[in-house]
């Protein structure tokens, strides 16, 4: 969901953590010795069932968004996955995410199977993975997708955390269940559930069970508090395994809309409420978004499919107090809401049919993709994204305005892709364009640039120009590369900087 | 929207006010021209030590700046000594930085026998100079032995001058130094950039030391406005300065030095040169802002115009003119030292690879849409039931820290690096700058820094709408729209009256 994001944007993420152990920092910590086992209902695991708890260690490669046409960095790590059904392997995507090679190994055997992603869900950090050869699985336990957990009941989370090579055990309760960011893709809220069972690095992708059923997968946890570990609860998983069914992962549809709590009495007033009124304030609509033409601003929301909605904009199911999208957030592409409003005082159903919405894809990291880019004569043309925002020090303030208002006001529409002047290598040609990096390109011969491809067409054009004028954003000294000097300076910086491709234009 | 990953074990701080309020003043004093906090070593007074010490004055002066987030405030005072020429008609004269934000400024003779009040009579925040005179006390018992200097005439490079101070016990101290180079520099008020000698001596940290008056031949030359330890490179005030600052006051009204109002870069980059079809024999500056209601704007210059001569002098491609007296100067001197408000100057320059010649009568800018040099301006504010509306000053911003063009908001940050896109309709930004809880701003606490209209803001307020409540309407959302209880957020007034806010507005 997109929906809270411009005002998310500053909010550093540092601090959560991902429970996958990347090589680079694989080294043991002190032994730890296993937690004891009980009894009862929530008693161990019979050992077999261990089997279908299967280590995945991951060659990855991560693209360079800083030099794209560099091969990337070459490293790995290791996580969890656990058998679901025949030849299908449940994991966190960012597990196998940029992955070259995958290998799983069985509880207690040496040997690698080779294996690979059949879907995968970035929004909401789950894949599902096969080996080439499932027959030593055979007979193997699959594990049944339970339901969500209670507060304070018992959970055990199996997986492959630093402090040895061999499966480890932990267990705790169940601290809280909220909608939170999903720290993978970094735009995404799901419903999570945080646990305080000891899960660590490695521990990514394991399965949490209580009274032997799956009712989580182990994916993040929070650096700056003690014993906060999080999990993806089975109503997100159950939503990823219903959304592939036809072959295809579609990605979470959303409402589209900000909303603004109804907490203040002048407000209540205004819209003719009371402080116990149901209802949140839709403050504004995201353009060509799914409520585009169906909410307006202004619109009290009371209720989604009959669910009431409070004044924080939060409903209640299953006995938890959980946001409003929720509801949408079980839905797929082509479901419709109901949306219960009061508009100009007055009650009325409308409907809204959900559909992806791509251009939020701008604040989403993006993984298994090609930095998309353009050089020329030692320019180098990038689309702005949050890899690309991660990547360079962006600081320049209307970039930032660019990149915080893309969706709300429709920037989009006009503009496919912000291309950013990444960097300027150094060449006869060019040598005074310091100032410009980390800009905007706003127009190339008085032609606004609407895309990366496009600007790439502009600047190579069939009639060459006498000069390729480009106005970056907020500068008003335009750059200047003369016509018939462009293509030798091209030729130059590839040699020189090693550029054996010198434009990408599709991932 | 929540701060979800910004909490910590035990403590989980909401600030209402700016996370990193750094005081202007106390960032400037520690640039280096304080030197009382170095090691003193006294040198033997000279021949002159009485004239020395009867054209001294010591001033020691309170400085107290405005809170940026409590704009009802004054931040914590500070002291600072420095040391004023006495010129005739007991005026003393000083850096701006000394009288800039004062709340209180004595003068003391070199024997520390004798103090009196001072005012401040003209102060120059750009060229950082001011002009003080006893404001009542025995004036003439303090003036009685003492012998004011005279206005000396501009130097050379190669010139030898001496830097005057005191001791503490009154024993003056002569540093021997050398001009070795004369430029441009910006000594207080950022972006104002004034004729300055670069000399090289040795001095010592006495008392009194924070600026210093610069002797030559026994008349004053200028004023030390820096001194960086490390390369031993004393910063002086030129006389032409001095005495432009000085013959301005003469009447008893102080208008300022003149500027154009543009912005330039330089035409350094030979692409740049050949698409404005400049040829090799001229430099240039390519225009690349003109101030709204500026001389130059008046003068019908255009953005993308080439200055290539000021007053028939030959402007080089980095901006520097052949000066008789000093060399190569930068072209601002032409107008920012030379002249004066009223005085005409005449502009060659190339449009379109013709030349023309236009006419501009100097005068001051309008005041910008983001005040910058509000020094001696306590911040203009409203509350409102707990809502804080500031006008937008580039002091507000920069209270954000070091790091104020990442950390101060956004929108904010964008108005004062892009004001012509505002411009259109306002004088001057009012936005929220912060919300104090009370009953009438409940679920308002979040709302943070949206730009308000300001003539919105006042008819809101003058009375309420509708069922008795105020509306608010932001240029930026979401939401666009809040409404405040008239009753509730006048009764909220009294009460933040009650308890310590001085005023509930400064306009």
């Amino acid at each position: 969901m997109f929906k809270s994001l411009p005002r998310f944007l500053p909010i550093q993420l540092a601090s959560l953590f991902f429970l996958f152990i990347h090589s680079a920092n694989a080294e043991p910590s002190a032994g730890r010795a296993l937690a004891p086992l009980e009894t009862g209902p929530n008693a161990a695991l019979p050992e077999k069932t261990y089997s279908s708890i299967v280590r995945i260690e991951v060659a990855t490669q991560v693209p360079n968004y800083n030099e794209p046409w560099k091969a990337g960095r070459f490293s790995g790590g290791i996580g969890t996955g656990f058998l679901i059904g025949p030849n299908l392997f449940l994991t966190n995507a960012h597990v196998v995410s940029n992955a070259r090679r995958l290998l799983i190994t069985m509880h207690g055997a040496a040997r690698k199977h080779p294996a690979k992603i059949v879907f995968i869900a970035h929004d909401c950090d789950l894949a599902l993975l096969e080996v080439d050869d499932f027959t030593p699985f055979m007979g193997l336990h699959h594990f049944q997708i339970g339901g969500v957990p209670k507060l304070e009941s018992q959970v055990r989370v199996i997986g492959y955390p630093v402090g040895g090579n061999r499966i480890s055990v932990t267990r705790g309760v169940v601290s809280r269940i909220d909608f939170n960011t999903y720290s993978h893709s970094r735009s995404d809220q799901h419903l999570v559930v945080q646990i305080d069972a000891a899960i660590n690095p490695g521990n990514s992708g394991g399965p949490v069970l209580q009274d032997g059923k799956v009712v989580g997968v182990a994916f993040q946890g929070l650096r700056s508090a003690d014993n906060t570990g999080y999990m993806i609860p089975t109503p997100v998983v159950r939503r990823f395994l219903t959304d592939i069914e036809d072959g295809r992962y579609d990605k979470y549809v959303d409402l589209g809309i900000s909303d603004f709590p109804m907490f203040n009495p002048a407000m209540q007033k205004k819209f003719g409420l009371t402080p116990t009124s149901p209802g949140v304030l839709v403050a504004a609509v995201t353009p060509d978004g799914p409520c585009d033409g169906v909410l307006q601003k202004d619109d009290i929301l009371t209720a989604i499919n009959n669910n009431a909605v409070d004044a924080a904009g939060n409903i209640l199911i299953d006995g938890e107090k959980v946001n409003m999208n929720e509801i949408v957030e079980r839905k797929f592409s082509g479901d419709q809401v109901k949306l219960s409003i009061i508009r100009d005082g007055k009650s009325m159903d409308v409907v809204c049919t959900l559909k992806p919405f791509p251009p939020s894809q701008m604040y989403a990291v993006q993984y298994d993709v090609k930095p998309r880019y353009t050089t020329f004569a030692g320019l180098v043309l990038q689309p702005l994204d949050r890899n690309l925002y991660s990547a360079h020090n962006l600081t320049n303030t209307r970039v930032r305005r660019l990149f915080t208002h893309y969706l709300d006001e429709a920037i989009f529409k006009e503009r496919k892709d912000i291309v950013i002047l990444t960097r300027v290598l150094s060449d006869p040609v060019n040598t005074h364009l310091s100032g410009h990096v980390g800009t905007a390109i706003e127009s190339i011969n008085g032609e606004s640039v609407s895309s990366l491809e496009h600007a790439h067409q502009l600047l190579h054009p069939e009639k060459l120009p006498d000069f390729f004028v480009i106005k970056c954003e907020g500068i008003e000294r335009p750059l200047v590369i003369p016509g018939d000097k462009a293509e030798a300076a091209s030729q130059r910086t590839q040699s020189s900087y090693g550029i054996t491709t010198p434009a990408n234009l599709s991932h | 929207m929540k701060l979800k990953y910004s909490f910590f074990p035990f403590f989980i701080a909401l600030p209402l006010t700016l996370s990193s309020c750094c005081d202007k003043q106390s960032c400037q004093a520690g640039k280096g021209s304080d030197l009382t906090s170095q090691k003193a070593t006294p040198v033997a007074a000279s021949s002159d030590a009485l004239t020395i010490r009867q054209s001294l004055v010591r001033i020691n002066s309170t400085i107290q700046v405005w809170s940026a987030s409590q704009p009802w405030d004054k931040s914590a005072p500070k002291k600072r000594r420095a040391l004023g020429a006495l010129l005739s008609g007991n005026r003393v004269l000083t850096t701006a930085e000394m009288a800039a934000d004062a709340t209180y400024i004595e003068l003391e003779n070199a024997d520390n026998t004798r103090i009196i009040p001072a005012k401040v009579t003209a102060i120059d925040y750009e060229a950082n100079l001011a002009l003080l005179e006893p404001d009542n006390g025995d004036i003439d018992s303090f003036f009685e032995d003492l012998v004011p200097l005279s206005l000396g005439s501009p130097a050379k490079i190669g010139d030898r001058v001496d830097v005057w101070q005191l001791e503490d016990n009154g024993m003056p101290i002569v540093t021997d130094a050398v001009i070795q180079s004369v430029d441009i520099v910006s000594s207080f008020a950022n972006g104002h950039f004034f004729l300055t000698y670069e000399a090289k001596g040795s001095m010592q940290s006495a008392s009194n030391s924070f600026t210093v008056p610069v002797i030559r031949n026994g008349e004053l030359l200028g004023l030390l406005s820096s001194y960086d330890a490390k390369d031993q490179i004393i910063d002086i005030i030129a006389p032409e300065i001095i005495h432009a600052f000085i013959s301005d006051t003469a009447d008893g009204e102080y208008i300022g030095f003149p500027s154009l109002g543009i912005a330039i870069t330089s035409t350094v980059d030979p692409n740049f040169r050949d698409w404005l079809k400049l040829s090799d024999d001229v430099g240039g500056l390519y225009v690349t802002k003109i101030r709204k209601g500026s001389a130059a704007q008046k003068a019908g210059l255009e953005k993308g115009d080439v200055i290539i001569e000021i007053n028939t002098k030959a402007i080089g491609r980095r901006g520097y003119y052949s000066d008789e007296q000093y060399g190569r100067l930068y072209w601002s001197h032409l107008i920012r030292g030379s002249l004066k408000q009223g005085d005409k100057v005449e502009l060659t320059i190339l449009r379109a690879g013709e030349q023309k010649t236009l006419t501009a009568t100097l005068d001051r800018p309008e005041e910008p849409l983001v005040a910058r040099d509000t020094y001696d301006q306590p911040p203009l504010y409203l509350i409102k039931g707990g809502l804080i509306f500031q006008e937008l000053t580039a002091y507000y911003l920069k209270a954000f820290g070091k790091d104020w063009q990442s950390k101060a908001p956004l929108n904010l940050l964008d108005i004062m690096m892009t004001p012509e896109d505002y411009e259109e309709g306002r004088n001057k930004i009012v936005f929220l700058s912060a919300v104090i809880p009370t009953p009438a701003t409940t679920g308002y606490e979040r709302l943070r820094n949206f730009i308000a209209d300001i003539s919105s803001l006042i008819k809101a307020f003058e009375q309420p709408g509708p069922e008795g409540l105020h509306t608010i309407e932001f240029a930026e959302g979401p939401p666009r729209t809040i409404y405040l209880d008239a009753k509730i957020s006048d009764f909220v007034d009294t009460e933040l009256l009650k308890r310590g806010i001085p005023a509930l507005s400064r306009q």
